[in-house]
C-alpha cells in the first residue's frame, strides 16, 4: 500500500498548480463570475499545455493518463478558483470518454483530437426537464428514417450547451422497451445542424464561468453513423461513464474545499481581534483542524476510487462514496471558511463566498448525493 | 603603507554616486586601520574626474587609454590585475552595480582573492574582514567573515552608505599609470547604450509610486499631486475610495481588491492605512507616509512618517526637490 | 549550439515567514516551498529558445541536495535534454566561489557553445557564480542580460544598467552569459513535457566525480563564512520627521535624494 503520489504525479500537480496560480487570478475569477461567460482564452491555454486532456490517449492528441491524474489536475484547478476550475476542466466533458469506450474508430478520429487540443468544446445531454435523477426513461426520441435518425425533445441543464461544437445526446430509441432504459441510445450531433438549438441559462448560484443551457431538438437529423456503440445500450453507457466522471466531480469538491481552507487558515493567522490573531481562539483553530481532517478523508476516498478505476476496475460504490462524501465536505468546509472570515467572508472581494456557492453543484450534478447513496446501498445489499 | 582601493565608477561622463558612498566608508576604515585611501579610475580622458576624487582620497591612480573609453570588464580586469599585483591593496571596494557585478567576481577569481558581494556594511579588525549582507531578498541579514587573506575584495550595495565629503579635501596625489593594454580587447566589445522606451501606466511595474487617499479631499487636487509625482518620476496610485469616487481609473488602486505593488518608493498621501490597502503596498522598499493623524495605522508600516496636512507639505517638497536637482520650479 | 544551464533549487521566501534555525546560521527550511531560482528560470527558457532556433542540446546542471530533482525535472519538462545533479554532503556550506569550482569540475568536460546562469540566486544573492565560472573555464562572459542575439561566433547582448538604461555588447563564443529577469517570458511546464521528461535520466554525481578535494568546497573551500543570521532591525519603526512644514519637506527631499530617487 502506498499513500504517496509518484514522481510523475507530483510533477503534474506542481505544473498545474503553477499554471493556475498565475493564470486564475482573483480578478479574472471575479470578472467571469460576474459575466457568466466561458473563459475561452484560458481554456485554450490550458488545453495547449495538456491539462484538459489527461485521460485521452496520446494517439488522439491527449496525455494518456488515468482518472487519478485527471483528479490531480481538477483538484488543483478548483483549489485556485472553483468557477474557472470547473469551466476549464469540463471543456471537453464526457464526449471523448464515451467515444473511447464505445465509439467507432471513425468517430474517435474525427471527434476526439479537436477536443483534446481545445479547439472544440463538448457537451453531454442526458437530463431533461422531466427527467433528472431518473433517466431511466427519456422523453427525447430518436426515430430511424432511411439512413438517418430524427431526434426530437428537450434537454435541460446541459453544461457547455451554448458553446459546444460536439454533443452526445441520450434518446429513447425503443419507446416500448421494458424496462424503458433498455430502449435508449446515444447519438453524436454537431453545432450548426438544423434542428439543434441551445439557450443559455442565467442566474446560477455558482460555477458561473461554466456555462449551462438547454437544448431544443426538433427534427434534428443525424446520419446513422452518429449512433454511438450499439443500439439500445445508451443507458448502460451512461452509467459506465459516470463511474469515471463522478470521481472527477469528487476531485472538484476536494479542490474547492482545499482552496477555501487555505484562505481561511491564512486569514485566521493574520486577523487580530481582542489583541491576538483569531487562530489563537480554540473555536477557530478547532474548526480549521476539523476542516483539514475532512478534506484529507475526502481526498483519500477520491484517490482510492480513481485508483480502483485505473488499476483494477471501475467501482461504482467507491465512486459514489467519494462523490457524496467529498461534496458534503466541500459544503461544510467552504461554509466554515466564510465563518472564519466573518463579515469579510460575506463579500465577493474576499473570494471565499464564491467557493461556497460553487461547492453546492458537486452535490447535484452527475447524480445528486441522494442518488449516490442509492448506488451505495444497492451495492451493500448485493454484497450482503 | 598598505592601501585600500576604491574603484571609481563612471558612465557617460558622470562619476556615479556609489563611488562617493564607497569612498566615505573607505575613509572610515582607512583611518581606523591606518591604510592609504586610494581611488582608482580607468577611462579614456578622466584626469579631470581624478581631481574630484582627490578630494575624497589620499591618492588617485589614473589609467587612461582609448581602449578604456567605455566600461569593459575584460579591459578593466587586465588593468586592475596589474595594479593590484603592484600595490597589493589590503581591501578593494567595487560597487555592487551592473558594472561591479560584471567585473568583481571574475577579477577576484583571477587574483584568488576572497570576495564578498552586495555588502551593506563591512569592518576590518586586524586582518579579519567582517561584512554584513542580506539574504532571502532582504528578509534576513547575515554577518560573515572572509577567509583569511592578504587582500580582500568587497562589492558594496548602492546607497548602503551616505556620502560625506571630508571636512577638508584630502587633496590626494594623482598618479598616472599606464594601462599596459597592448592590443584591442576582442573578447568583449561595447556597441552602444540603449535608452528605455517611453512607458504606459502599470503601477505594478513602476519603481516609484505616490499613493493618494481620501485625504486629498477633492478630485480637483489631483493635478497638484500629479505635478509633485512628476518631479521624482513617480506614477500616481491610490486607495480604494479614490477609485470608488471615479477620480482615478481602477488600474491605479493599491490593496487587497486592487493591485499589489512593490515599488522602490511608495509615498502615501492622506491614506489611513486600512489593512486592505496596506496588504497591497507594505512590501515597498521605502515607504513615506504623510498624514495629519498621528495615530493613523499607516505609520506602523512606514519608514518615515510626517504628521502634517499634506497640502502644507507637498508644494514645499516640490520646491525642495527642484532645488536639489538644480532646476527651477 | 550546445548549451549548459546552471540552475539552483531555492526556497520561495518573498511571501513566506522566515525563521532563523537553532544554529543561527541558516533558516528553517521546513514548510518552505522550493522552486527553480527565479533568474535561472529565465536562463533555462532562453536556452530552450536558442536550441529551438539553432538546434543542439540543453544540459541543466545543479549543485544541490536530492530534492533539487524537482527543479531538474522542470528543466527537462521545459525542453532540456540532459540533467546533472551534483550532490554530496561535503558540498554543503559552499558559497558562490566554491559552487563555481564544483560546477567547473563537471562543465569543463562537457561540450558547450554557451553557458547560461541566472544573474543571482534569490536565496543568498551572491551574483558571482557566473563570472567566476567563466574565469575558470577561460571563456568570455557577460551578466544581467536582457536580450541575447546569436550571430556567427558571437553573441550580441543587451545588459541592464541602472535607471532603465541598457548597453549592448558583443562577446565571442563560447561564452558564459548570466541573465536578468524579464529577458523572456518563461513557459509553463506542459503535461507533454512532463511525459517526455520522465523518460530522461538525471545524472547524479558526487565529490568523487569532480576530481576536487574536500578542501575545495564547503566552508573551507569558500571565501565567505557565515557567522550569524539575524532579522534586520525593525525598519518600520517609523521615523517621524519633525519641524515646520518647510523643514519637514526639506528632510523628505534629502531622504529621497539619499536613496537615489532624485
Ligand atoms: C450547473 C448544472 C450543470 C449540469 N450539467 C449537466 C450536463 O452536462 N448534462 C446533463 O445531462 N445534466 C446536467 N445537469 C443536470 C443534473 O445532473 C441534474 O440536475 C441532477 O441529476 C438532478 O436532477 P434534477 O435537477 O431533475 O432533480 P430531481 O431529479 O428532480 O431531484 C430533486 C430532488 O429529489 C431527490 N431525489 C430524486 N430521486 C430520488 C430518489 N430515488 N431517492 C431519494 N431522493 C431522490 C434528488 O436527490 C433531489 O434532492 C446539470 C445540472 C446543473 C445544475
Ligand atoms: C471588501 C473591502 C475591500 C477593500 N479593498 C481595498 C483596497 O484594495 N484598497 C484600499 O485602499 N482600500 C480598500 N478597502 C477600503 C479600506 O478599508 C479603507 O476604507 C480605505 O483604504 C481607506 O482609504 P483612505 O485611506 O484613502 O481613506 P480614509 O480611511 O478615509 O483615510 C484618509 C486619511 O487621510 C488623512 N487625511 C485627511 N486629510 C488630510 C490632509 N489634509 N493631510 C494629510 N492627511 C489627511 C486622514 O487622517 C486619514 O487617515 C476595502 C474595503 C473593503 C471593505
Amino acid at each position: 500500500m502506498e499513500f504517496k503520489l509518484n514522481e510523475e504525479q507530483q510533477e503534474i500537480k506542481r505544473a498545474v498548480r503553477e499554471f493556475c496560480e498565475k493564470e486564475f487570478t482573483p480578478e479574472l475569477a471575479l470578472e467571469y463570475d460576474q459575466k457568466e461567460e466561458f473563459p475561452m482564452a484560458l481554456y485554450k491555454k490550458a488545453a495547449q499545455l495538456g491539462f484538459t486532456s489527461m485521460r485521452i490517449p496520446t494517439e488522439y492528441g491527449g496525455q494518456g493518463y488515468g482518472v487519478l491524474e485527471e483528479c490531480i489536475v481538477v483538484e488543483e484547478m478548483c483549489r485556485v478558483d472553483p468557477g474557472l476550475g470547473v469551466a476549464v476542466s469540463l471543456g471537453n466533458l464526457m464526449v471523448p470518454d464515451v467515444l473511447l469506450q464505445h465509439g467507432s474508430e471513425e468517430q474517435r478520429e474525427r471527434y476526439i483530437p479537436p477536443l483534446a487540443k481545445g479547439e472544440k468544446i463538448a457537451a453531454a445531454a442526458f437530463t431533461e426537464p422531466e427527467h433528472g435523477s431518473d433517466i431511466t426513461r427519456m422523453n427525447t426520441t430518436a426515430v430511424k428514417s432511411g439512413n438517418e435518425w430524427i431526434i426530437n425533445g428537450d434537454k435541460q441543464f446541459i453544461t457547455n450547451a451554448p458553446i459546444a461544437d460536439t454533443f452526445i445526446i441520450l434518446c429513447q430509441t425503443d419507446p416500448n422497451a421494458q424496462p424503458p432504459h433498455r430502449g435508449q441510445s446515444l447519438f453524436l450531433a454537431e453545432k450548426g445542424m438544423q434542428g439543434l438549438d441551445a439557450t443559455k441559462l442565467h442566474g446560477k448560484m455558482g460555477i458561473k464561468p461554466c456555462v449551462t443551457g438547454s437544448l431544443s431538438l426538433s427534427d434534428l437529423r443525424v446520419p446513422e453513423t452518429n449512433l454511438v456503440g450499439e443500439l439500445n445500450k445508451g443507458f448502460y453507457y451512461a452509467l459506465e461513464l459516470f463511474d469515471g466522471t463522478r470521481i472527477t466531480v469528487a476531485a472538484q469538491a476536494v479542490g474547492m474545499a482545499q482552496g477555501a481552507f487555505e484562505k481561511a487558515l491564512n486569514y485566521a493567522k493574520t486577523r487580530k481581534q481582542f489583541g491576538q490573531p483569531i487562530i489563537n481562539f480554540q473555536a477557530v483553530s478547532f474548526k480549521l483542524a476539523e476542516m483539514a481532517m475532512k478534506i484529507e478523508a475526502a481526498r483519500l476516498m477520491t484517490y482510492k476510487a480513481a485508483w480502483l478505476y485505473d488499476k483494477e476496475k471501475p467501482n461504482a460504490m467507491a465512486t459514489s462514496m467519494a462523490k457524496a462524501y467529498a461534496s458534503r465536505v466541500a459544503m461544510e468546509v467552504t461554509d466554515e471558511a466564510i465563518q472564519i472570515f466573518g463579515g469579510y467572508g460575506y463579500l465577493a472581494d474576499y473570494h471565499v463566498e464564491r467557493f461556497h456557492r460553487s461547492a453546492k453543484i458537486t452535490e447535484i450534478y452527475e447524480g445528486t448525493s441522494e442518488i449516490q447513496k442509492l448506488t451505495i446501498i444497492n451495492f451493500l445489499q448485493k454484497q450482503a | 603603507m598598505p592601501e585600500i582601493f576604491v574603484l571609481a565608477e563612471h558612465r557617460q561622463g558622470q562619476i556615479r554616486d556609489i563611488t562617493y558612498e564607497m569612498l566615505t566608508k573607505a575613509r572610515e576604515i582607512a583611518e581606523k586601520a591606518n591604510l592609504m585611501l586610494t581611488a582608482v579610475i580607468l577611462g579614456k580622458e578622466v584626469k579631470e574626474k581624478a581631481k574630484t576624487l582627490a578630494e575624497y582620497a589620499k591618492k588617485v591612480l589614473v589609467v587612461e587609454d582609448a581602449k578604456l573609453e567605455n566600461f569593459n570588464s575584460d579591459a578593466y580586469q587586465k588593468v586592475l590585475v596589474n595594479l593590484m599585483k603592484e600595490y597589493k591593496p589590503t581591501l578593494t571596494l567595487i560597487g555592487h552595480t551592473s558594472y561591479g557585478i560584471e567585473l568583481a567576481p571574475r577579477l577576484a577569481a583571477a587574483l584568488n582573492m576572497p570576495l564578498a558581494t552586495d555588502c551593506i556594511d563591512l569592518a576590518l579588525e586586524g586582518d579579519t574582514l567582517t561584512v554584513t549582507r542580506q539574504m532571502y531578498g532582504g528578509k534576513v541579514n547575515v554577518n560573515a567573515t572572509l577567509r583569511k587573506a592578504e587582500s580582500y575584495m568587497v562589492t558594496v550595495r548602492q546607497a548602503a552608505f551616505t556620502t560625506q565629503k571630508p571636512v577638508t579635501p584630502l587633496n590626494g596625489e594623482i598618479i598616472e599609470k599606464p594601462s599596459l593594454l597592448t592590443e584591442e580587447i576582442t573578447t568583449k566589445r561595447f556597441i552602444q547604450y540603449i535608452l528605455p522606451p517611453p512607458g504606459g501606466v502599470d503601477i505594478t511595474a513602476a519603481e516609484k509610486l505616490v499613493g493618494i487617499g481620501r485625504g486629498i479631499k477633492d478630485q480637483s487636487n489631483i493635478p497638484l499631486i500629479e505635478d509633485f509625482a512628476k518631479t521624482i518620476g513617480a506614477v500616481l496610485a491610490c486607495s480604494r475610495p479614490i477609485v470608488d469616487k471615479g477620480w482615478l481609473p481602477n488600474d491605479r488602486q493599491v490593496g487587497s481588491s486592487g493591485k499589489t505593488v512593490k515599488p522602490k518608493l511608495y509615498i502615501a498621501l492622506g491614506i489611513s492605512g486600512a489593512f486592505q490597502h496596506v496588504l497591497g503596498m507594505k512590501n515597498s522598499d521605502l515607504i513615506i507616509a504623510i498624514n495629519k493623524d498621528p495615530n493613523a495605522p499607516i505609520f506602523s508600516f512606514s519608514d518615515y512618517g510626517v504628521v502634517e496636512d499634506l497640502f502644507k507639505i507637498i508644494p514645499s517638497l516640490k520646491n525642495k526637490i527642484y532645488e536639489l536637482k538644480g532646476q527651477k520650479a | 549550439m550546445d548549451i549548459v544551464v546552471c540552475v539552483k533549487h531555492v526556497p520561495e521566501t518573498a511571501e513566506a515567514e522566515l525563521k532563523i534555525d537553532a544554529s543561527g546560521k541558516g533558516i528553517e527550511k521546513s514548510g518552505l516551498v522550493f522552486y527553480i531560482n527565479e533568474w535561472d528560470d529565465y536562463a533555462l527558457e532562453e536556452a530552450v529558445r536558442i536550441k529551438e532556433k539553432f538546434g543542439g542540446t540543453v544540459t541543466a546542471i545543479t549543485v544541490g541536495a536530492e530534492d533539487s530533482d524537482s527543479t531538474l525535472r522542470k528543466c527537462l519538462a521545459r525542453g532540456a535534454d540532459k540533467a546533472i545533479r551534483l550532490t554530496d554532503p561535503k558540498f554543503a556550506g559552499s558559497d558562490g566561489y566554491a559552487t563555481a569550482k564544483i560546477l567547473y569540475s563537471v562543465i569543463k568536460n562537457l561540450h558547450y557553445d554557451l553557458v547560461l546562469t541566472g544573474m543571482q540566486a534569490g536565496d543568498d544573492g551572491y551574483a558571482m557564480v557566473g563570472p567566476i565560472l567563466a574565469e575558470m573555464l577561460g571563456i568570455p562572459h557577460t551578466t544581467m542580460a536582457k536580450k541575447i542575439e546569436l550571430e556567427a561566433g558571437v553573441a550580441k547582448v543587451n545588459r541592464e544598467l541602472e535607471g532603465g538604461l541598457e548597453e549592448q555588447l558583443e562577446i565571442k563564443l563560447p561564452a558564459l552569459i548570466s541573465v536578468q529577469t524579464g529577458i523572456n517570458e518563461p513557459c509553463y511546464v506542459s503535461i507533454m513535457g512532463i511525459r517526455k521528461a520522465m523518460q530522461k535520466e538525471i545524472n547524479v554525481m558526487t565529490l568523487a566525480d569532480t576530481g576536487l578535494s574536500e578542501a575545495d568546497m564547503g566552508e573551507t573551500g569558500s571565501w565567505l563564512k557565515i557567522e550569524k543570521l539575524y532579522v534586520p532591525p525593525a525598519e518600520k519603526q517609523t521615523e517621524f520627521l519633525k519641524g515646520t512644514p518647510d523643514e519637514v519637506a526639506a528632510k523628505v527631499a534629502e531622504i529621497l535624494k539619499a536613496r537615489g530617487f532624485i
